[in-house]
């Protein structure tokens, strides 16, 4: 599903925390986000997710471009999951019933989701007694369990070892390939954006400050900003 | 010291032998506690979500008010239900001084701004991410609501059995409003006033015991259910 921001701000107080003038993730690309801390970048997603509302500006999303948030179609991975108060398997399932899936394929799809994320013995274990790396990979299978058309994930591979990383890696691949979900990905990890994003947009302090293919931009940047944050310089 | 030693020997002796009137007293202690509670949860968690998760004017003071109410207490609460349900009182007419429906009335007064503070306490610390957390999985309004109320079960119920614990032994409004008469409006607490005047020690001792398991048994039931829920 294509995502399209028109002069979107977001203001706290007198601060603008975020400023695009227009960013485009277009249907069935593996978009990547950068910048460094406070850039803005969980802001932008939480806008795209419709979960908080801009300030100014607007989104659309589609080709019809409707501003109506399709919820349902539409899923937001946090930098630090939520998970509910009960079990791993009933997390997952969670989405699923609410859609009303049949118990049988609702099941087979749980079971294939922790089968892939590796969270099979754990299906019966309490989401708070769960390492964060494990949290992490619950609220990422519960988000994709439902098949959304927009995966958009906040530095989802944060707390996760490199094996598994590299599996989610070719999960995330392979449903943007397959499936043509669009997936929006923020991460401080460059080989990562480099190993999987399509389209990369550099954020700081708000701003766009330089987007391209992710091979690219992070070989050979245009912007001095981006050539600084991928040489590890901090910036001002 | 002896009393107390005598008395509990008594106690015991009592409990086994069955006593009709201590279990006639229990009986509608537990009754008028248990239906008084049952009001105020079905009123005040109602409540308590509803001013937890929206904004309007006088929330603030309003907030003030029922943590005011919170501990509020039993006999202001037994004294204006009384002066409402009196003979010559505003409701006077439905007839209900000195009976198990005033007593009931006068502990919804003192248990609802409890289960509606907590509830409210909860919600509010909770609200705001699983009403994100319920956008980004597709729920809807409806269901958010209910997620909500899923994930907030642990607090919710505590409230409610916080709510009982206040309703059964508390003796100020039971007392006004019941009048602690023999065979009619008599609970635990007024009797253990009545028996303490009376120099009955061991009765008073035995229905204190009563009273103690119950508020024992609550505690149980509810340090279970949050071991087990984390
Ligand atoms: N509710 C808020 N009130 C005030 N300022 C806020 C609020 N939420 C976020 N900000 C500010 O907005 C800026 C952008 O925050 P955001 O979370 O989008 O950064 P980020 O790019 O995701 O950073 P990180 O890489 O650390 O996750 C930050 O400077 C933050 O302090
Ligand atoms: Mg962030």
């Amino acid at each position: 599903m294509q995502v399209k921001l028109e002069g979107v701000k977001k203001i706290y107080g007198s601060r603008t925390v975020l400023d695009l003038e227009e960013l485009i993730v277009e249907e069935g690309c593996l978009f990547g986000i950068i910048g460094p801390n406070g850039a803005g970048k969980s802001t932008l997603l939480n806008i795209m997710a419709g979960i908080d509302a801009q300030t100014e500006g607007k989104v659309y999303y589609g080709t019809d471009r409707t501003e109506i948030t399709p919820y349902r179609d539409i899923t937001l991975v946090f930098q630090s999951p939520y998970l509910l108060r009960t079990t791993v398997e009933k997390n997952i399932a969670y989405p699923l019933k609410l859609r009303g899936w049949q118990e049988n394929m609702l099941r087979e799809r749980v079971e294939e989701l922790m089968e892939d994320l590796d969270l099979t013995r754990l299906r019966k274990q309490k989401a708070w007694t769960l390492s964060s790396g494990e949290m992490q990979k619950v609220a990422l299978a519960r988000a994709l369990s439902f098949r959304p058309k927009l995966l958009l994930l906040d530095e989802p591979t944060a707390n996760i070892d490199p094996a598994t990383t590299g599996e989610i890696e070719r999960m995330l691949k392979k449903i943007n390939e397959q499936e043509g979900t669009t997936v929006v990905i923020i991460t401080h990890n460059l080989s990562q954006a480099k190993r999987i994003c399509g389209n990369t947009a550099m954020l700081h302090k708000g701003r766009l400050v330089e987007t391209g293919p992710a091979a690219l931009m992070l070989k050979d940047p245009e912007n001095p900003l981006t050539k600084a944050f991928i040489d590890g310089e901090l910036l001002s | 010291m002896q009393e107390i030693a005598r008395g509990i020997t008594e106690a015991i002796k009592m409990l086994l032998s069955f006593d009709p009137e201590i279990y006639e007293i229990v009986g509608l202690s537990l009754r008028v506690s248990l239906t008084s509670v049952i009001i105020s949860t079905c009123l005040g968690i109602p409540i308590g979500v509803i001013i937890g998760l929206y904004n309007f004017p006088g929330k603030r003071i309003l907030i003030r008010l029922i943590y005011t109410l919170m501990s509020l207490p039993p006999v202001i609460a037994g004294l204006v239900v009384f002066l409402f349900i009196m003979r010559k009182g505003p409701l006077g007419f439905l007839g209900l001084s000195f009976t198990p429906t005033a007593m009931i009335i006068a502990q919804v007064c003192l248990v609802t701004p409890i289960i509606i503070g907590l509830t409210y306490n909860i919600v509010k610390e909770k609200a705001d991410r699983v009403r994100r957390l319920a956008l980004t999985l597709g729920a809807g309004r409806r269901e958010a609501v209910k997620l909500l109320i899923f994930e907030l079960r642990v607090g919710l119920l505590a409230a409610i059995v916080t709510g009982f614990g206040r309703a059964i032994s508390e003796v100020g409004a039971v007392m006004l409003v019941g009048g602690n008469i023999v065979g009619k409006t008599r609970v635990m607490t007024t009797y253990i006033a009545q028996l303490q005047r009376m120099g009955n020690y061991d009765r008073a001792i035995a229905v204190g015991i009563v009273l103690l398991l119950i508020a024992f048994t609550i505690n149980a039931i509810l340090y279970n259910i949050q071991e087990k829920n984390g």
